[in-house]
């Protein structure tokens, strides 16, 4: 079997780069799936231009959207919807979304929310072949 | 008819490259048809073929082999020129280039294993880095870096210890002769 004498496989080199790796992979965990508080929201709507949404301020938006007025409500870097007409209300129950990178929508009512650090941070999120 | 008399002449060391990149090859197109516990994770046993040529033939022969392997097989495939052939290829070249570096280094210090595992993890993260330049420019990309280095680190490990009892085999093989 393979598992048979495995440390006569590895030199001390080996082991050194082993160790290098499981410690850049650690590392890479940390740096990479830190999370980032959200300054821009951007709402997109059927009917109108996407709007771009500072979140460090209080404010509830409405918003027309494919079945009716959508409520969504803004507090100091938090976004979420409150009302929408849609039928099962998940938009509502997924609640406040903070994190850069964040997306919530209320697909019947065809209103999506993007959450991004900057202004402009999320221009389009993949090319596909 | 008059046949035309072609006769390409060859040496020892363009039919190693031809059968080992053949090797490469059918080991590719083998693994391109199992199917994927997670999509863009593969064990790469292809690349276990550029190691053992490595460390049996040198480094330029390995580039010869991993390289014709990438086209043959994208042509194949049917994937040459696709972003599936754009990324093997980063990944292939990748490899080598950490392979080169630290198969040059005065003393050999690395072993097979050290070997794939650096190997694996710059193909990686080359595939990685390339998407993002050229496919998916968003950094939630990065996300899944970790979870494809761990990935990369296993198979890397586990090719390399496989490329070492081979090479101790075939070793053993050669002193009987």
């Amino acid at each position: 079997m393979i598992w048979r004498n495995i440390n006569s496989d590895f030199n001390m080199a080996d082991k050194a780069v082993f160790l290098f790796s499981l410690l850049l992979i650690v590392t890479s965990c940390f740096y990479f799936w830190k999370t980032e508080p959200a300054s821009y929201a951007t709402i997109k709507s059927p009917q109108k231009a996407p709007l771009h949404v500072n979140l460090d301020h209080e404010k509830i938006y409405t918003i027309q959207g494919a079945l009716g007025i959508s409520r969504i409500e803004v507090t100091h870097g938090k976004i979420r919807f409150t009302d929408s007409p849609c039928h099962n209300k998940f938009c509502i129950q997924h609640g406040w979304q903070q994190q850069h990178g964040d997306l919530t929508a209320c697909l019947p009512n065809r209103i999506s929310i993007q959450l991004a650090n900057a202004r402009d941070a999320a221009n389009y999120d993949a090319i596909n072949f | 008819m008059h046949q035309p008399h072609i006769q390409i002449s060859t040496n020892q060391q363009d039919r190693l490259i031809a059968g080992f990149a053949a090797l490469a090859i059918s080991i590719h197109l083998f693994e391109s048809v199992l199917p994927s516990p997670i999509p863009g994770i593969k064990p790469g046993l292809a690349n276990l073929v550029t190691l053992y040529v490595l460390i049996r033939h040198g480094w330029q022969l390995a580039v010869n082999v991993s390289l014709l392997r990438v086209l043959a097989s994208s042509l194949l495939l049917g994937s040459f020129l696709s972003p599936t052939f754009i990324l093997s290829l980063a990944g292939a070249v990748a490899s080598l280039l950490i392979l080169g570096i630290a198969w040059h280094i005065p003393g050999k210090p690395f072993g097979p294993v050290g070997l794939s595992i650096l190997a694996a993890l710059a193909h990686m993260a080359a595939q990685i880095l390339t998407a993002y330049l050229l496919f998916i420019p968003h950094s939630a990309l990065f996300t899944l870096l970790p979870v494809f280095l761990t990935a990369a680190l296993i198979s890397g490990t586990l090719g390399g210890i496989l490329v070492n009892r081979i090479i101790k085999q075939t070793s053993a093989l050669k002193q009987h002769e």
